[in-house]
C-alpha cells in the first residue's frame, strides 16, 4: 500500500504545487511562490529517493479497454530515470529563482514547469505502451509553453515545430501499440521484450522489424536524433535558459528512456539483435553524433552551439542502446547521467552570462572568465569531462562506449564507433575549449583596464557548483553507478 | 403473433411525437414553444433509453410492425440495440446542442419566427429517428428529404447576412442530387426485385447473387446508393457545401448539423450494406474501394484546409469534413470490425463536434461577437469554463489517451490490422498524417484561446451565462471521457447489434 | 444492346431527362434554372417508376364493378404500389420546389441578381 502511495506521490506532488501556485493568491509574490516551488521540488526529490530505496510495485489505475490498461509500474530503470529527472529539476528549479527575475509571466512558467515534471516522472513510472505514450504526449504540450515562453514570434514559431515533430515521433512509435497488441497477448513491459514466446510467420516478422524501426526514429525526434533532429536547434535559443536546460538535460533523455522500453522491455534485445533494424540505427546514432558536433563547431550563438551539442550527445547513448551489448549499454546509462549533469551545467552557464551581461554570441566571451570566475570554472570543468578527459566521468562513458563497439565484432561497424567518436571528441574540444580560452586568456591587446567584475547570485552558482562537483567525484568514483546498472543489465541483456 | 411489451412500442411514439411537436411549435409562442420542444426531447430521449435497456436485455432486435399489415407489404421498423444506442444518443445530444445554444438560437433568429426554429428541430429530430429505425427503403427516401429540408431550414433560419442563405442554397442543390441519384438507385431495386422491405429485398438480391443474374445493374445500383448518401453525408469530393453551410448557421445548428445529421445518412447506407445487399457482396464490389480512397482523402485534405482558416466555425467545419472521412475509411474496409470502429467514430463525432461548436459559440460570445481568430484571443481567461471544453475537444481531435478520439483511432487501427495488405498501410499512413495535421489547427487554435495580446480590446469582457450552458459543457466533457475511458461498453454494444441487425 | 435501349424506351428516356435535369441542376448558374432542372430529374424518375409499374394490357388498379362484384384477381390491374411511390414523390418535389422558390426571392430581394456565381461573389465581399 505504502509502495504504491509512494509511487502516485511522486507523480503527483510537482502537479499539486503547481495547482497551488496557480489557483492560491498569495503566491503570486516571488519569494513566497519560490518558496513553495523550492519544498514542491525537494519534496518530490525525498519520495523519489523513497521509491528507489523500497522494491517494486505495479498498479493499474483503470482500463480504456480490455486490452488497454493505464498502468504504473516501478522498477530499476524507472528508479534509475526517476532519480534523474526529480534531481535535475530540483538544480534547475534553484537557477531559475534568480533567472526568472529577467522575465515576464513567471507563474505561468513556473506552473508549467512542475506539471512538466509530473508527467516526466509518469513517463518513468509507465508500465505498458498506453501509459507511455500518454505521459509522452502529456509531457510535450506540458513543456511546450516553456519554450513559448517569451511570446515572440520567433519562440511561437519554434514552439510549434517543437510540438509538430514531437506529435509526429509520438504518431510513428504508437504503431508500436498496434501491432504489438495484434500479435501478443501481453502489452506490459517485460525485461527481455513480449514476443519471445511467439512465433511468428515471415510476413509478421518484417513488418514488426519495420514497426520497431519506425519507431525508434519516432522516439528519435524527441531525442535528437537524425532525420527528426531540427526542433532542437530552433527551440533552444528562444527558451529561458533554465527550460533549455531541462530540455536538453532531460526531455530528450525521455525519448531516450522510451527508445530503452521500446527496444529492451517490449521488443526484445533478439528480435532486433542482428538484423537491419541495428545496423540502419547505429549508422544514424554515428550520422548524427558527427552532424551534431560539426554544426556545433560551426556555430557562434552560444545556445545554439550547445543545442547542436546536445543533437551529438544524445546520439552517443543511443548508439551505445543500438550496440545491444552489456558494455555499452553500460556505457549508454552512464552518459545518459553524466551528459545531463554536463549540459546541465553549461546551461545554466548560458543562462548566467545572458543574465548578467546580456551578451549571446560566443565572440562577445573575452575576458569572461576574469569577470565571473565562477561560472567559467564551472563551464570549464563540464567541458573537459564532455570531451572525455581523464579523470572526469564523461572520460568514463565514453570508454564504455568504444569498448562496447569494439566488441561487437561486426565489421566495419565494430570500428566505425571509436573512430566516430574520436572525431567528435574533437570536434567537442573545438567548440568548447575555444570558448574557454578566449574566456581566460583573452590576448596580448585586450584592454585590462575596462574588465569590471561582476557578482554572480548565490541561486545560480550554488547548483552549478554542486553540478560540477558531481561531475568530478563520478568520474572518480563510479562504482555505485555501475553497481545500479549492472542490476538492470542483468535482466534485459 | 407475439405480444408486444409496452415499451417496444416506443421508437414509433417517439417518431410520430417528434412530427406533432413539430406542427405544435409552429402555432406556439417562441418562448413557449422552447419549452415545450425541450420537454418533448427529453421525453424522446427518456423513451430511447428505455428502448436501449430493453434491446439490450433481449440481446436481439425485433421488427415493430406499422399498423396492421404484415410485412412485406406494411412498413415496419427494426429496433435493436445499435439502432436504440444511435437514437438514444442522438437525441440526448440534440437536446445539449438546442440548451447550449439557446442564447444565440434567439439573438440570430427573427423573433417572430424563433418558434419556426424549433418546429424544424423537431421535424429533424423525427427524421433522424426514422432513418434510424426504418426497415423499408422508400420511407427512408421519404425521410432523407425531410431531413434534407429541415437541416437547409436550420441553416438559414439566421436571417442576418445574405452569406447564410447563399449557403442554403448550395446546400440544398447539393443535397438534392444526392436524393435524385438516391431516389434513382431505389426504384432501379425496387425494378429488379419488386420489394421495398429490406429484409426482402436482402433475400431478392442474396437470390440474385447466387444465379449470377443483374450483377451490372446491381453494381451500378449500389454505386448509386453510395454516391447519393456520400454527397449528403460530406464525403470528399462531395463536401463543398459543408464548410460554408456550417460555418455560417447559428451555434446549435452547426453544432446538429455536424454532429448528427450527416451520420444520419452513414447509419442509413450501413443498414442498407448490411441488410440489402449484404457484406459478402459488398466485399466482393470495388465500391468500398472507392469509399476508402475518398475517405483517406477526405482525412488528409480535409485537415490541410482548416490549417488555414481563420474562423474557428470555418475550421471547425473542414475538421467535419475530415472526421467523416475517418468513418469512410472504416467503412471502407468492409469487414464487420471496419464498420464497428466506424460507429464509434460516429458516436465519438457525435459527442465532440456538437460541443466545440457550442463553445464557438460561447467563445464568440466574449470576444464581442466574432469569429476570427485574431478576436478570440485569450478568450480562454475570459471564460474559463468555455475554455477547458474546447482544451479538451481540441485533444480528443487529435487523439489524446483517455479522451474519445485515441479510442476511435485505436479500433480504426486494429481494424485495418485485421484486413492486412495494402489498404492497411494507407489507412495507418493516413491515420498518423491526419493525427499531425489536426494536431496543426487544433492546437495553435487551442493555444490562441490562452494567449493574451497586447492590444486585447476584450480585455475586460466578462462571461455571462446562463447556468444551463455550463452544465450542458459539463455533460459534454464526462461523455468525451466516457467513450475514451469506457469504450469497450460501446463497443459491445455496438457489435451486438450489429451482429442481429442483418 | 439497342434493341434492349428500344424495347424500354420509357426507361430510356426517363433516364436521358434525368442526365438533362442532373446537369442543369449542377451546371447552370441562373437559380430558376436550376430549381427547373431538380424538377426535370424527379419527373424523370417518376417517369421512370411509373413505367415499371404499367403491364401491358391491363388497366388502372380501381377495381372494377362487374358482374354486381368487385374484380379482385390481380391480373387484371397493373401493379399499384409504384404508383404510390410517385404520389410520395410528387409531394417531396413540390415542397423541395417551394422552399427552394422562397429562398431564391430572398436572394432576388437582398442582390438583386439570380446569377449564383455573381451572388457568391458579392456575398463573400461583404462583410459578416
Amino acid at each position: 500500500m505504502i509502495q504504491e502511495v509512494l509511487m502516485f506521490g511522486a507523480i503527483l506532488i510537482p502537479m499539486i504545487g503547481a495547482l497551488i501556485i496557480g489557483v492560491v493568491p498569495i503566491f503570486k509574490d516571488d519569494k513566497k511562490r519560490n518558496i513553495c516551488i523550492f519544498i514542491s521540488l525537494v519534496l518530490t526529490l525525498f519520495i523519489v529517493i523513497l521509491n528507489c530505496l523500497y522494491g517494486d510495485v505495479s498498479v493499474t489505475v483503470l482500463r480504456l479497454s480490455e486490452k488497454l490498461p493505464i498502468l504504473f509500474k516501478k522498477d530499476l530503470m524507472s528508479k534509475w530515470f526517476t532519480m534523474l529527472c526529480s534531481f535535475m529539476w530540483l538544480m534547475v528549479g534553484v537557477f531559475s529563482f534568480e533567472y526568472i527575475k529577467h522575465e515576464e509571466n513567471r507563474n505561468r512558467f513556473y506552473i508549467f514547469y512542475l506539471l512538466t515534471l509530473g508527467a516526466i516522472l509518469g513517463l518513468g513510472f509507465a508500465g505498458n505502451f498506453v501509459t507511455l505514450y500518454l505521459c509522452f504526449e502529456f509531457m510535450t504540450f506540458l513543456s511546450m509553453p516553456l519554450v513559448l515562453h517569451s511570446g515572440t514570434k520567433e519562440a511561437i514559431q519554434a514552439a510549434k515545430k517543437y510540438l509538430y515533430y514531437s506529435i509526429f515521433g509520438a504518431s510513428l512509435g504508437l504503431l508500436n501499440l498496434f501491432f504489438i497488441s495484434y500479435y501478443s497477448p501481453i502489452l506490459e513491459f517485460l525485461p527481455g521484450g513480449v514476443l519471445n514466446n511467439i512465433s511468428l510467420t515471415q510476413n509478421a516478422h518484417t513488418t514488426l522489424l519495420v514497426v520497431s524501426f519506425l519507431s525508434i526514429i519516432g522516439f528519435g525526434a524527441k531525442a535528437g536524433m537524425f532525420p527528426l533532429h531540427a526542433w532542437l536547434p530552433t527551440a533552444h535559443p528562444v527558451a529561458p535558459a533554465p527550460a533549455s536546460a531541462v530540455l536538453s538535460g532531460v526531455i530528450t533523455k525521455a525519448g531516450v528512456l522510451c527508445i530503452i522500453r521500446t527496444v529492451y522491455y517490449l521488443f526484445g534485445v533478439d528480435f532486433i539483435r542482428g538484423t537491419w533494424v541495428q545496423y540502419a540505427w547505429i549508422i544514424l546514432a554515428l550520422i548524427t553524433v558527427f552532424m551534431g558536433s560539426m554544426l556545433a563547431y560551426n556555430e557562434t550563438i552560444f545556445k545554439k552551439r550547445l543545442a547542436y551539442s546536445s543533437v551529438s550527445q544524445v546520439s552517443y547513448i543511443l548508439f551505445g542502446l543500438a550496440l545491444l551489448n552489456k558494455i555499452a549499454f553500460t556505457g549508454a546509462m552512464l552518459h545518459m547521467y553524466f551528459h545531463s549533469l554536463i549540459k546541465d551545467v553549461l546551461f545554466l552557464t548560458a543562462g548566467a552570462i545572458i543574465y548578467l551581461t546580456h551578451k549571446t554570441n560566443v565572440k562577445d566571451f573575452k575576458a569572461m572568465g576574469k569577470r565571473m570566475p565562477i561560472v567559467m570554472w564551472c563551464f570549464t570543468i563540464a567541458s573537459l569531462s564532455l570531451i572525455g578527459i581523464p579523470p572526469l566521468s564523461g572520460f568514463i562513458s565514453k570508454w564504455y562506449l568504444c569498448v562496447g563497439s569494439l566488441s561487437l565484432n561486426i565489421q566495419p561497424y565494430a570500428i566505425l564507433g571509436p573512430i566516430v567518436l574520436i572525431i567528435s571528441a574533437l570536434l567537442t574540444a573545438g567548440y568548447l575549449f575555444t570558448i574557454t580560452i578566449n574566456a581566460f586568456f583573452p590576448g596580448n591587446d585586450f584592454d585590462y583596464n575596462s574588465l569590471e567584475k561582476i557578482k554572480e547570485p548565490k541561486l545560480m552558482t550554488i547548483p552549478m557548483i554542486i553540478l560540477t562537483i558531481l561531475i568530478v567525484l563520478f568520474g572518480l568514483y563510479p562504482h555505485g553507478l555501475l553497481n545500479i546498472i549492472n542490476s538492470i543489465v542483468g535482466t534485459i541483456l | 403473433m407475439e405480444h408486444l411489451a409496452f415499451c417496444q412500442n416506443f421508437p414509433f411514439f417517439t417518431i410520430i411525437m417528434t412530427l406533432s411537436s413539430g406542427v405544435i411549435c409552429s402555432i406556439l409562442k417562441p418562448k413557449k414553444a422552447m419549452y415545450f420542444q425541450c420537454i418533448v426531447i427529453f421525453a424522446t430521449f427518456v423513451m430511447s433509453l428505455i428502448t436501449l435497456l430493453f434491446t439490450l436485455s433481449t440481446k436481439t432486435s425485433y421488427a415493430f410492425m406499422m399498423g396492421h399489415f404484415p410485412a412485406p407489404w406494411g412498413n415496419e421498423l427494426r429496433i435493436g440495440p445499435f439502432e436504440s444506442l444511435m437514437a438514444t444518443c442522438f437525441s440526448g445530444i440534440m437536446l445539449l446542442s438546442l440548451i447550449g445554444g439557446m442564447s444565440h438560437i434567439f439573438e440570430d433568429t427573427e423573433e417572430k419566427k424563433t418558434n419556426l426554429y424549433f418546429c424544424m428541430i423537431s421535424l429533424l429530430l423525427s427524421s433522424l429517428f426514422a432513418l434510424i429505425y426504418t426497415n423499408d427503403i422508400f420511407t427512408g427516401y421519404v425521410f432523407v428529404e425531410i431531413n434534407t429540408i429541415t437541416s437547409c431550414a436550420i441553416v438559414m433560419l439566421k436571417y442576418r447576412g445574405g452569406k447564410t442563405i447563399v449557403a442554403t442554397t448550395r446546400y440544398m442543390v447539393m443535397s438534392l442530387l444526392g436524393s435524385g441519384l438516391f431516389l434513382l438507385g431505389i426504384t432501379m431495386l425496387y425494378d429488379l426485385t419488386g420489394h421495398l422491405l429490406m429484409p426482402q429485398l436482402g433475400q431478392a438480391v442474396n437470390l440474385l447473387v447466387e444465379s449470377n443474374q443483374y450483377m451490372f445493374p446491381l453494381t451500378v445500383i449500389i454505386g448509386l446508393f453510395s454516391i447519393g448518401l456520400s454527397i449528403k453525408s460530406a464525403l470528399f469530393p462531395f463536401h463543398t457545401w459543408l464548410p460554408d453551410a456550417h460555418g455560417n448557421a447559428t451555434a446549435s445548428s452547426s453544432a446538429i448539423l455536424s454532429g448528427l445529421v450527416l451520420k444520419g445518412y452513414i447509419i442509413l447506407l450501413i443498414k442498407i450494406f448490411y441488410r440489402v445487399i449484404g457484406l459478402d457482396v459488398i466485399e466482393v464490389d470495388q465500391v468500398t474501394n472507392i469509399l476508402f480512397v475518398f475517405g483517406i482523402l477526405a482525412m488528409i485534405i480535409g485537415s490541410i484546409k482548416a490549417i488555414s482558416q481563420q474562423d474557428i466555425k470555418k475550421m471547425l467545419a473542414y475538421s467535419s469534413v475530415a472526421q467523416i472521412g475517418y468513418v469512410y475509411l472504416g467503412i471502407g474496409l468492409g469487414t464487420n470490425l471496419g464498420i464497428i470502429a466506424a460507429s464509434l467514430q460516429i458516436l465519438a463525432h457525435a459527442f465532440t463536434k456538437p460541443m466545440l461548436f457550442v463553445c464557438s459559440g460561447g467563445l464568440m460570445d466574449v470576444s464581442g461577437g466574432s469569429k476570427q481568430a485574431k478576436d478570440l484571443s485569450g478568450a480562454g481567461y475570459r471564460d474559463k469554463l468555455t475554455g477547458v471544453a474546447f482544451t479538451i475537444g481540441g485533444l480528443s481531435m487529435v487523439g489524446i489517451p483517455l479522451l474519445a478520439g485515441f479510442s476511435t483511432k485505436f479500433n480504426l487501427c486494429m481494424a485495418a490490422i485485421e484486413y492486412g495488405n495494402i489498404k492497411m498501410i494507407m489507412a495507418l499512413i493516413a491515420i498518423i498524417i491526419s493525427t499531425v495535421l489536426n494536431a496543426m489547427y487544433y492546437l495553435p487554435a487551442i493555444f490562441n484561446l490562452y494567449h493574451v495580446r497586447h492590444d486585447d480590446s476584450f480585455k475586460d469582457v466578462k462571461a455571462h451565462y446562463h447556468f444551463s450552458y455550463a452544465i450542458v459543457l459539463v455533460i459534454f466533457i464526462l461523455l468525451n471521457f466516457s467513450i475514451g475511458i469506457f469504450s469497450d461498453t460501446y463497443e459491445s454494444i455496438i457489435s451486438m447489434g450489429l451482429s442481429t441487425f442483418g | 444492346m439497342f434493341n434492349n435501349l428500344f424495347s424500354n424506351f420509357y426507361e430510356t428516356t426517363a433516364v436521358i431527362i434525368f442526365g438533362i435535369g442532373f446537369t442543369t441542376l449542377l451546371l447552370h448558374r441562373n437559380l430558376i434554372k436550376k430549381i427547373i432542372g431538380f424538377n426535370f430529374m424527379d419527373t424523370a424518375i417518376y417517369l421512370f417508376l411509373a413505367a415499371k409499374g404499367y403491364i401491358q394490357g391491363r388497366v388502372a388498379p380501381i377495381l372494377i364493378f362487374e358482374n354486381g362484384s368487385y374484380d379482385t384477381s390481380f391480373e387484371r390491374y397493373i401493379n399499384p404500389i409504384p404508383a404510390g411511390l410517385v404520389l410520395t414523390g410528387i409531394v417531396v418535389s413540390v415542397s423541395v420546389t417551394a422552399f427552394m422558390l422562397a429562398l431564391t426571392i430572398r436572394l432576388y430581394k437582398k442582390y438583386h441578381t439570380l446569377d449564383i456565381d455573381k451572388i457568391v461573389r458579392i456575398a463573400s465581399k461583404e462583410e459578416e
